[in-house]
């Protein structure tokens, strides 16, 4: 059997010391324990501690200075927060929290220190080995070639017109970027050129250029083909929060692995492991323990209502114990192979319950599973439906009402449903049936909404900021009191623009998903 | 030979002329006696009232053979117009059970089960006016469930004119998913849960 890996991060100040005394004293330190000197724990972040585990790590100590002596001042504290939040996580991930922990060591406490050491690799030894096992393809992934890409995407096709570019929610921000630039580029060989990478890697792949284009070049695909070729020769772009939430997805790819990502539901919601019908949930429980600090985003409360919604009209789905990921945000970060692992996991475990339907409230999990997972060769038994599909054929039938809300409203539209002619409108339909005080648009709407700010946890920069004030000032614009939004990200990205000290009054306003509207107000007639 | 006529229903159809009461009435008949394999018998009243005045179809449907074919004290009343309402609401008893257009008639009397849905309105939504019966006949049919659902589609899918058996069908299917709806809200209203949340 394998050795266990234990990883120390070793702050440099406090605790080192103590190291070193066991190592001037020739102590038997257990061989399992790999030491990293660090410079304080309060830089070692929830990426940085969950990727130990990704790469095979068993067990994870993160060791500092005792309380009041970190040398920084609130190293400690922060490393607490940390630790607290990525045990949370890699308890629901399936990993198991008790593998992680944070510690404190004065220097001259090398005894207790030796003791811990000692205490903690005979428990992880109890625990064994994680169930992370991210083994290598025997055929490696090979990506298209440059001009495969090209020519699978008719770039050719573009004229030059421009009219991407006046639409681009990022060129209408001041960032110098242009989608038909780009696509010259690429044509005329200069892929690995700097300015060309940087600018691949931060499309918001929103996909309004796609509809503008008179050539229709499927722009935002492109785009995440050309990212995947990258990311096939090791171009790494900027991942956004270290890069936690690719790090996250890519954990899930292991089968073996056991996520309870439904452990927090409430319950009076009813759920029937024999149903023919599924809810996929999605990312919104790694996502609500993620920003707990800084946001304070619920889009588990997203989840719930959708349930409450289905078990209103008397369904009551199956749920997949071990849902993982769908993996929107891989693909469209440029690992393909990674997602193709965790679509294959997910379709063959919901084929495993003999699903039919399955019914999902998130827009990037409904274009993945109805769109990406067959286009990848994942074939599906099963219909995917948009909950507004199914709520709007519902309501039609009758014999219910909503209650009236003293609020006004206007929609933040989601950039995945918006691009699919069948369910553009239903967020609308939905919108025009609840009974607000008022009902504004914003002035980019619908077909010509734009994006929150961000994609795929890549490429977060000044220019993502400044989009998402201007979006944010539209909303306020209107006169509204609450933004509505489909999809739990837009809700993440444009609450943190309001976490602005400077512009607070200015930007905030209260955000609200559409789907907990709607399960607020809905009542039988 | 007994005198007792088992499980019998007996239904009055009431409206305009030309809303197709009379035809509302003939799917009703048909397909409790084709469909469901019963007695039925249908009574129509027309005259000046084809013309545009009240209009009315009075069906009988009963496991054994019908005797009599008018009907003096209905147990079900449906009304598509408010003159049809005033004419036949006395002879309703109160344990009977009223289902009416909800834009067209105003209910003044209280009855024990009451049901109304807005079937002129769902037709017109659906394109055509005159589809108000058939949303009708699939209400009646989900809430009084007189007749099986099943032949009360083959049914209408058979009278309709040819070419607009979707169409009615849809319309069919529209009233009895509204009347499923209702009768889904009244015993969940009746355990105490009214939203999604509470």
């Amino acid at each position: 059997m394998d050795k266990y890996k234990i990883i120390l991060f070793l702050c440099n100040w406090g605790p080192h010391a103590a190291f070193q005394a066991l190592q001037d004293n020739r102590d038997a330190i257990p061989s399992e324990i790999h030491m990293v000197r660090i410079p304080c724990t309060g830089r070692i972040s929830k990426s940085l501690l969950l990727k130990a585990f990704e790469k095979g790590a068993d067990g994870v100590i993160l060791m500092g200075c005792r309380h009041g002596s970190c040398h920084y001042g609130t190293g400690t504290e922060t490393a607490e927060k940390n630790t607290e939040d990525t045990r949370k996580i890699i308890e629901t991930l399936g990993i198991g929290k008790e593998r992680l922990k944070f510690v404190t060591f004065h220097p001259d406490e090398s005894d207790l220190l030796l003791e811990f050491l000692n205490s903690f690799t005979k428990e992880i030894a109890s625990y064994s080995h994680t169930h992370v096992t991210r083994s290598k393809d025997p055929e490696p992934w090979v990506e298209k070639s440059i001009e495969e890409i090209v020519s699978k995407h008719d770039v050719f096709a573009c004229q030059d017109c421009g009219k991407c570019t006046s639409a681009c929610p990022l060129a209408l921000t001041g960032k110098p970027f242009s989608p038909r630039a780009v696509a010259a580029a690429v044509i005329s060989g200069e892929v690995n050129d700097e300015s060309v990478k940087n600018d691949i890697w931060s499309c918001l792949t929103c996909g309004i250029c796609y509809d503008r284009c008179p050539s229709a070049v499927n722009f935002p695909e492109f785009i995440r083909d050309v990212r995947c070729y990258y990311k096939n020769r090791e171009i790494t772009g900027q991942e956004t929060h270290g890069g936690f939430f690719q790090s996250l997805m890519r954990t899930m790819t292991s089968s073996d692995l056991k996520p309870t990502p439904w452990s927090w539901l409430p319950e009076e919601i009813k759920t029937d492991s024999n149903s023919k019908v599924l809810f996929f949930g999605g990312c919104a429980p790694y996502f609500d323990i993620f920003f707990r600090e800084f946001l304070g985003v619920k889009t588990c409360n997203i989840l719930a209502d959708s349930l409450r919604l289905l078990n209103f009209f008397d369904i009551q789905p199956a749920i997949l114990e071990e849902e993982r990921c769908c993996g929107h945000d891989l693909l469209w970060s440029g690992d393909r192979e990674n997602f193709t692992r965790l679509g294959k996991i997910n379709a063959d475990r919901i084929h495993q319950m003999g699903i039919e339907e399955v019914i999902t409230s998130c827009p990037e999990c409904y274009r993945t599973l109805a769109y990406d997972y067959p286009e990848h060769g994942i074939e599906l038994n099963f219909k995917v439906t948009h909950l507004y599909e199914l709520l709007e054929n519902e309501i039609n039938k009758g014999a219910v009402q909503f209650k009236k809300i003293n609020k006004k409203l206007t929609i933040q539209d989601s950039c995945r449903l918006n691009r699919f002619e069948n369910i553009y409108d239903q967020s609308r339909k939905l919108i025009n049936r609840i009974n607000p005080e008022s009902f504004t648009e914003m002035q980019n709407n619908g077909k010509t909404s734009i994006c929150c700010g961000n994609s795929a946890w890549i490429g977060c920069d000044s220019f993502s900021k400044a989009l998402q004030v201007k979006r944010l000032n539209q909303a306020h614009d209107t006169g509204s009191d609450v933004l509505v939004t489909s999809c739990p990200k837009c809700q993440i990205h444009l609450k943190c623009a309001m976490e602005d000290p400077f512009r607070e009054n200015e930007l905030k306003i209260e955000t609200m998903d559409l789907t907990s509207i709607i399960a607020k107000t809905l009542r039988w007639e | 030979m007994t005198n007792i006529q088992d499980n019998k229903k007996e239904v009055v159809i009431t409206g305009f002329g030309g809303q197709g009461i009379v035809l509302a009435g003939t799917i009703l008949g048909k397909a409790a006696a084709l469909g469901d394999h019963r007695e039925s018998t249908l009574v129509q009243s027309y005259g000046p009232e084809s013309r545009g005045g009240a209009c009315s179809a009075q069906v009988v449907i009963s496991d054994t053979i019908i005797f009599y074919p008018y009907i003096k004290t209905p147990d079900v009343l449906v009304c598509m117009s408010q003159g049809g309402y005033d004419k036949y609401i006395g002879d309703l008893p109160d344990d009977g059970i009223l289902i009416i257009d909800h834009d067209l008639v105003k209910a003044k009397r209280k009855v024990k089960e009451f049901y109304s849905i807005s079937a002129t309105r769902i037709a017109e939504e659906l394109g055509r006016k005159m589809m108000a019966n058939i949303i009708m006949i699939g209400f009646v049919t989900a809430v009084t469930k007189i007749i099986s659902m099943d032949a009360a589609q083959d049914t209408v899918v058979k009278s309709v004119p040819k070419g607009t058996e979707e169409m009615n069908l849809k319309a069919f299917n529209r009233g009895s998913d509204y009347g499923l709806s209702v009768l889904k809200g009244r015993e969940k209203k009746a355990e105490g849960r009214t939203g999604a949340v509470s």
